[in-house]
Order: structure tokens, then C-alpha cells, then sequence
């Protein structure tokens, strides 16, 4: 056999260039000059990433999960520490606690006992043990089975799979089993205790199974959480509250953000609430809701519509140039917070809805049937979805496939000119 | 201990595998392969031409062999064991006759396996933890689950405690018997029994006292999720104990077109576990082997592997007709001439433990217990059928479940009564729907 054809040695190769691209866009993000890749100065210098101590422990939605959360608000922030973090930084700091504070906590996946091909479990294994953070052979269905069984036990499993691309092996025991077991045992048992976190979505040359959002498939799988963070802070808080939470849960980590996305994240121990949106930039014109990578695309595209260079003034129609958009990261894909977006479409009239995975029965499918249901007659546009092409993730393709702030823009306007 | 005899008997097994043997030779680098220069190919771990044997101790008219070294069991033991074995085909020949008038939508009988599931549930300590394939109901009643806990289960009733009415027949749990909720998809279980056993070593009470034991069929084996937990079990050190029943047959398919190799003992040494084979259908030798197996498991705090040889003399449930691809004449020479119940029988008979008498006196009274439980069990009504709707998720209810649940109240309340399969279905729960329908005033 050619052991260049064999999975195993091709996935290695690809997260070691992965890695080393992280790394340069890491150097791209405090440089004063835009790098080559478009998108990712919206994440350097996004607005939406708190990159002040007084902004990170006032994240909307923060619960501290210490000894002190009795304790008055006010006091507390006034009291309290951040650290400035990437989101791998976050997950690992998120990890540390769960491991800390919980014995049963256990961390596996295939290669994260040397911390990890994204570095999320750096110095896991040597802080806690072997027998607490280790590898596992190369089968994610095994991965999930093992998981799903340390949790029937009333132990907590943080599992990780490599790349969301490679759950698909483990689909039967998530769906089949983990999401099942509390209700075909009348509540006897649960799987309660396992999270699985896996790096999604695109990077910039991830192909076909290096890119993939698979959170579409998960969607109809009642008895599991869905969440995709979108910052360090997000991804801290959200993946304590998903470690915690009583149902399986399945933790997306958009992978480009590992590195790039950095902000001031609280050193204590804190939650944010599954199953709810957020809110990020308020608006009256149209809703844009997003999750993940690109809440930084829809950014960009909400400044180009403002201020839009030269180039795009013809396309622009001057009278929408100051329409205020709501811009909302739903946060958690199952369930998802249908009160949040119901509320903003009914208000705004018009709703963009974005996402990386293909559009035929995606995501955005679902959220579109239910909020045409829901607010009809509140309704002055058609709900566009402005989604990655019904397409396999080709590899010379990416900047042509994914719904980028260009893609964004054109939809928000033919929406307000509708 | 295959693997001593093995190391003797075969030098192509120990060229392989012995230790002293290697250290006299040059080896691989990184590995504990010896260099040969002889090109050699092989596809048995006994070697060639050296099957896996089976290990049994009584024979097909209950003698002990030659050299074999039974079990300590005193007479109460052996009519507990037996007692067990013929409860067995007593609840499967009553329930298989009531899905066939249909009472129950399904069922699976064990008939054949009874030595297999009985001799291993008692090898087993009451709190290992058990992880079933759906052919292992004798675990649950060797541990004092009911008949009535069976009934209501296959009868989906208002007592159901496997599962409130919602898995089809078969599909038991207890987490007071340690019997974790059986589910369809076939070998799901067996990566889960890995975590289940690392999370028992994690356990400071628990730790060195419990094993998980996991039982699949030969069929199930075939599934990816077997090698996964075989591979995790002996990689990740967990203390779990593998039970493969081999009953020849996959539904319709025989375990000649399920794989090419020895058996599913074979595969064991490949995952560096120790495995042993047995007859299935000598209840003495399942017994010994399987605590042996159990002890090994603890000790080492690693898989170990048995596989159970018998035959699938039933079809493989309800919604199957066996003969339509095997012989009536085939099913009926097993039963006559290997059947474990009546080895047994002899066994007992031949230590002065048992007599005509006692065999009319314990058939009567099973039936009794049978009919006794099965009529209490048709006669009750369904679980309330809000059951449909809880469970799904722990902590606070999403919205699309309760808007869901609001949705067909409201379709009740329009259409309980004029919609008669609607009408005629409601009348077969608990409250009739009024617990949906009025959840204050029930």
C-alpha cells in the first residue's frame, strides 16, 4: 500500500500545513498591512472581539461559576481578571477548569495528549495525568462510543474529534445512542456527561474535508445540543456551560478563529447560557444572523454597506447606505433561540441568514420555514439565505464557495431594496 | 492459557509471540518481531492446520470428561442454575405464542443460548456492569430482575421501568441491576463498555471489584464498532470482559458468510487480548471460563474475550422464518442431540440433585409464575401518554419540544373523540390522555 494514500498520514500532513498557516496569520494579525487573505483583517480588528478587560468581564449573559458568584455583580467585575487569549487558549483554559474542579472529568481524542494538532489540550496531560487527558486509537465512532459509556457512568467526557469532517464515522453512535439514551431508558440512564468538541468550517485550504460545517446534520437530532462560539470569550464560556450541561453536547470550534480571534477573556470560572442568541450589533432594517466564522464577514459587509470603497459605489444605492442592520450570532444551533430571532425579524421585517455549509436542507432551512411561519406578516422581504454552494468544499475553489462579505453585502442590499 | 498451549504446539504461533524465543533473535527495530529469511505468510493464530479449541467439561449426556476439572458448585447452586436455564424457554414459549396472537408486537426468544447466558450471568458479580446486544434477558432475571419487570417491558405498560412504554420488546434496562438499556443498532455497545469499565477503574469503590462484561453476537462483531472497542478496551486499559455468542447464524446469515477466519476467538490475540473459546451449550464450562475471564480482567485491568459456541435453535425473532433458509430437520437434530438444558439435566441427575419429580414439580410451577405475571401485565393500561414527550432532554425543556407537546393537545381536544383511531387508541393509556389534556385537574 502507498502510505501516502492512507488517511491517517494524509490528516497528519494536513494539520501540520494547517497549523503552519495559523501561525502565519497570527504574525498577519498584528501587522499594520492587510494580509492576502481578505477576510481575515475583519477578525484582527473586529469590533465585536472585546479586547479591553472592563469590555471581556462584561460580556452579555457572563455567570460566574466560582465560590464568589453570590456576591454582587458590581463588586465582583470591579475584582476580577482577564488574560489576553486566543480561542485555542480559551478551550484550553475552559478544559483546565473542567479538570480542576470535577475528578471524573476525563479529556481524549486522537493526539491531544501532546496538546493537540490545534494546541487546545497544551499541557493538559502533564498538569492532570495520563489517565485523565489521553490518546485514543484512530476510530471516532470508538471515540464517541467510549465517551458515550464514561458517561452512562455519571462521568464527564470531553472528547475530541480532529476535524468536524471525521464525526461523520461516529454519526450512528451520536445520533443513534448519545441523543437517545435518556429517553429510551424512561430516564434511567443519559449521556449526559459527554461533550464532543470538534474544529469546523473553513481555513483558506481545507478542501474538501478540512472545511466542512456539518451542523446541519446534527440539527434534527433531538436529545443533543449543537454550539459554535465564535471568540475566545464565547468559546470559554460556552464550553463550560456545554461540559456542564445535562445533555450531550456537540462543541463546533471554527478552526481559522483558533489563532486569530483574541480578546481579553476572564481568568475565573464562567458560563453563557446554551440556546440563546446574541445580539451583537442592534438595528431596525434588516436582521442578519450568523454563527461562527462568518459573524466576521457579516461585520466586514455591514462597514462596506456603510462606507463602501469606491469600486463598490456603483453597486451601493447611496439610500441604503445608513440602514441599520441587527446583527445577531445565534450561538447555539439546537436548540436555537427562535424567541431572539422571531423578535428582531418582526421588528427589522427582513431577515439574511448566513452560513458556511451548503444551503439544500441546512440550517438556514430551518430557521427560514420557521420564521416565515412565525412572522408572515411582519414580513416585507423574502428570507435569503446566503449560504456556501450545494458543492463539495473544493480546494482551489474556497474564495468562490464561501459566502464572504461581497456575497453578504449583495444579499443585505437586493433584501432592503426588495 | 490458549496462548501457552499455542506457544508449544505451534512454531509458526511462536515465532511470533514468545518472548524467550525472540530474545535469541534479531528483531525489528522498534518492535518485538524477529527477522526470518524464510518467506512465510499465515492466517491463524494456532498456526497451520490448528483450529482454536473449544473448552468444555461435561458432555452431551451431562459426564464429565476426561481431565476435567469442574466447577465447586454444591446442589442448591446447580438447581439455581438450572432453575434459571429452563425459565428461560418457559417466558419465550409463552411470549413468542403471544406476539403471534398479537398482544405484544415482538419478540426474541433465546432458546439454544440458555447455558451461554446463564452460566456467564453467574460467573458475573450482581454489580458489573452489564451491556447487552437485546438476546441476554437470563442476566436480568439471574439478578432478581422480575417476571413481572419482563412482562411489563414487552408489554410496554404502565410498570415499565426498562423504558416507559417507548423501546420495542426486548429492549431491558435496570441501572438498579446494573443492566444497561439494550438498544437496536447492533454493537453500539461494545466501544461504550470500553468507557463504561475505564470509567468503573476511575471509580475509588469500585475500582478492582467491578468489570463491565459486554455481550454481541457473531454477526454483530462484523461492525466497526466491534474492532473500535476491542482496540480501545486493550489500548485504553479497561476491564471489560467481552462475551461473543456464536450461535452460527446472523438472521439469515450463516457465520461462513459472516467471516473467513477462525471465529471471533481469533481476532482477540490481534487486539493483544487474552481470549478463550467455550461450548456454549455446557453451562459448567461457560461458568468456569467466564469467571476465569472475569478474574483475568480485574487482575489485569484489561479486555478479555470468550466466545461462546452454540446454536441458534429459535428464529431470530418474531418477523423471521428461519426455515426459509435452513433445514426444519437441521434445527430439530440440534436440539435433540446438543441441547444445553438437558445436558445439564443429566449432569444434575447423574450427582443425585435431581429426578423426574423435580423436573414436573419445577415446569409446573415456572408456567404458573409465567401465565401468572403475563396476565397481570395484559391487563394493564399503557404509560400516560405524555410519556411520549419527557425524557428527551435533561434540565429545561427546549421550545420546539413543548410547543410540540401544546400542538397535538390542541389536536386532541379536536379530535380525541371524533377520530376513532385516535379514540380507541387514547382509551389504552393511563388517564386516557387527561394528563396532556388537563394536567391540573387529573
Amino acid at each position: 500500500m502507498n502510505p501516502l494514500k492512507g488517511t491517517y498520514l494524509s490528516r497528519r500532513l494536513s494539520s501540520f500545513y494547517l497549523s503552519v498557516s495559523a501561525r502565519h496569520s497570527r504574525c498577519n494579525s498584528t501587522s499594520a498591512t492587510p494580509p492576502a487573505d481578505g477576510h481575515l483583517p475583519s477578525v484582527a480588528s473586529s469590533e465585536i472581539l472585546r479586547t479591553k478587560r472592563e469590555a471581556g468581564l462584561r460580556t452579555p449573559g457572563i455567570k460566574w461559576a466560582d465560590e464568589d458568584s453570590s456576591a454582587p455583580t458590581r463588586i465582583i467585575v470591579g475584582g476580577r481578571e482577564t488574560r489576553k487569549m486566543n480561542t485555542y487558549q480559551a478551550i484550553r483554559d475552559a478544559m483546565s477548569i473542567a479538570l480542576a474542579k470535577d475528578e471524573s472529568t476525563v479529556v481524549f481524542g486522537e493526539d491531544v495528549a501532546f496538546g493537540g494538532v490545534f494546541r487546545c489540550t497544551m499541557g493538559l496531560a502533564e498538569e492532570f495525568g495520563k489517565e485523565r487527558v489521553f490518546n485514543t486509537p484512530l476510530t471516532e465512532q470508538g471515540i464517541a462510543g467510549f465517551g458515550i459509556g464514561l458517561a452512562l457512568m455519571g462521568h464527564t467526557a470531553i472528547a475530541e474529534i480532529q476535524f468536524a469532517d471525521y464525526i461523520l464515522p461516529a454519526f450512528d453512535q451520536i445520533v443513534n445512542e448519545a441523543a437517545k439514551i435518556r429517553y429510551r431508558s424512561g430516564g434511567g440512564y443519559n449521556a449526559g456527561g459527554l461533550t464532543i468538541r470538534t474544529p469546523t468550517m473553513s481555513v483558506g485550504h481545507g478542501a474538501l474535508y478540512h472545511s466542512q460545517s456539518p451542523e446541519g446534520f446534527f440539527m434534527g437530532a433531538s436529545g443533543l445540543k449543537v454550539v459554535i462560539p465564535r471568540s475566545p470569550i464565547q468559546a470559554k464560556g460556552l464550553l463550560l456551560s456545554s461540559i456542564r450541561d445535562p445533555n450531550p453536547v456537540i462543541f463546533m470550534e471554527p478552526k481559522i478563529l483558533y489563532r486569530s480571534a483574541v480578546e481579553q477573556v476572564p481568568i475565573d470560572d464562567y458560563e453563557l447560557p446554551l440556546g440563546e442568541a446574541e445580539v451583537l450589533i442592534p438595528g431596525s432594517d434588516l436582521t442578519l444572523l450568523t454563527w461562527g466564522t462568518p459573524v466576521y464577514h457579516c461585520e466586514t459587509a455591514l462597514h462596506l454597506l456603510q462606507s463602501p470603497p469606491p469600486e463598490l459605489q456603483p453597486v451601493i444605492p447611496a439610500s441604503l447606505r445608513s440602514a441599520n442592520i441587527e446583527l445577531i450570532d445565534l450561538r447555539s444551533i439546537l436548540p436555537w433561540d427562535v424567541k431572539t430571532v422571531a423578535e428582531s425579524v418582526s421588528r427589522t421585517g427582513r431577515l439574511v441568514i448566513v452560513h458556511e455549509a451548503g444551503m439544500t436542507a441546512g440550517v438556514g432551512a430551518e430557521i427560514s420555514a420557521e420564521i416565515q411561519k412565525r412572522c408572515f406578516l411582519k414580513l416585507n422581504a423574502p428570507v435569503r439565505r446566503v449560504t456556501g454552494w450545494d458543492l463539495p468544499v473544493g480546494l482551489q475553489y474556497e474564495k468562490f464557495n464561501i459566502p464572504d462579505a461581497i456575497r453578504i453585502l449583495d444579499a443585505v442590499v437586493e433584501t432592503l431594496a426588495y | 492459557m490458549i496462548r501457552t498451549e499455542l506457544t508449544r504446539s505451534t512454531p509458526a504461533f511462536s515465532r511470533a509471540f514468545s518472548r524467550s524465543y525472540t530474545s535469541r533473535r534479531d528483531l525489528l527495530p522498534t518492535t518485538q518481531s524477529p527477522i526470518i529469511t524464510k518467506l512465510d505468510f499465515f492466517n491463524s493464530v494456532g498456526g497451520k492446520d490448528n483450529p482454536i479449541p473449544t473448552y468444555r467439561l461435561i458432555d452431551g449426556v451431562g459426564k464429565p470428561l476426561q481431565g476435567a476439572q469442574l466447577p465447586d458448585i454444591d446442589k442448591d447452586y446447580a438447581r439455581k442454575l438450572y432453575e434459571h436455564m429452563q425459565l428461560l424457554p418457559t417466558l419465550d414459549n409463552v411470549l413468542y405464542n403471544v406476539q403471534r396472537q398479537g398482544k405484544i408486537s415482538f419478540y426474541m426468544t433465546a432458546y439454544g443460548e440458555e447455558a451461554t447466558i446463564i452460566g456467564s450471568a453467574a460467573a458475573l458479580e450482581k454489580d458489573d456492569e452489564v451491556l447487552g446486544q437485546y438476546r441476554e434477558m437470563g442476566v436480568l432475571l439471574w439478578r432478581g430482575f422480575t417476571i413481572d419487570n419482563i412482562m411489563a417491558q414487552v408489554f410496554g405498560n404502565e410498570n415499565d421501568t426498562s423504558g416507559k412504554g417507548r423501546q420495542m420488546p426486548v429492549h431491558f434496562g435496570s441501572p438498579e441491576h446494573h443492566f444497561h438499556t439494550i438498544s437496536s443498532p447492533l454493537a453500539t455497545q461494545i466501544p461504550q463498555a470500553a468507557g463504561v469499565a475505564y470509567a468503573l477503574r476511575r471509580m475509588p469503590n469500585r475500582r478492582s471489584q467491578n468489570i463491565a462484561a459486554c455481550y454481541f453476537g457473531e454477526g454483530a462483531a462484523s461492525e466497526g464498532d466491534f474492532h473500535a472497542g476491542f482496540m480501545l478496551a486493550s489500548t485504553i486499559p479497561s476491564p471489560v470482559l467481552y462475551i461473543a455468542r456464536n450461535n452460527g447464524f446472523a438472521i439469515s446469515t450463516p457465520s461462513s458468510e459472516q467471516y473467513n477466519g477462525d471465529g471471533i476467538a481469533s481476532r482477540g490475540p490481534g487486539y493483544g487480548i487474552d481470549t478463550i473459546r467455550v461450548d456454549g451449550n455446557d453451562v459448567l464450562a461457560v461458568l468456569t471460563a467466564v469467571r476465569e475471564a472475569r478474574r483475568r480482567c480485574l487482575e489485569q485491568g484489561r479486555a478479555v474475550l470468550v466466545e461462546s459456541m452454540s446454536y441458534r435453535v429459535g428464529h431470530h425473532s418474531t418477523s423471521d422464518d428461519s426455515f426459509a433458509y435452513r433445514a426444519r430437520s437441521e434445527v430439530e437434530d440440534k436440539k435433540r442431540i446438543d441441547n444445553p438444558i438437558t445436558r445439564f439435566r443429566l449432569f444434575m441427575e447423574s450427582q443425585g440433585w435431581w429426578d423426574a419429580d423435580a423436573e414436573t414439580e419445577l415446569k409446573a410451577r415456572l408456567k404458573a409464575d409465567v401465565m401468572k405475571a403475563f396476565k397481570k401485565a395484559d391487563s394493564l393500561k399503557r404509560p400516560e401518554l405524555g410519556q411520549l414527550f419527557t425524557d428527551v432532554y435533561g434540565g429545561e425543556e427546549p421550545w420546539n419540544i413543548k410547543e410540540q407537546r401544546q400542538e397535538l393537545v390542541g389536536l386532541l381536544k379536536k379530535y380525541g373523540q371524533i377520530w376513532e383511531p385516535w379514540r380507541k387508541e387514547l382509551g389504552k393509556f393511563r388517564n386516557t390522555g387527561q394528563d396532556l389534556l388537563n394536567p391540573q385537574g387529573r
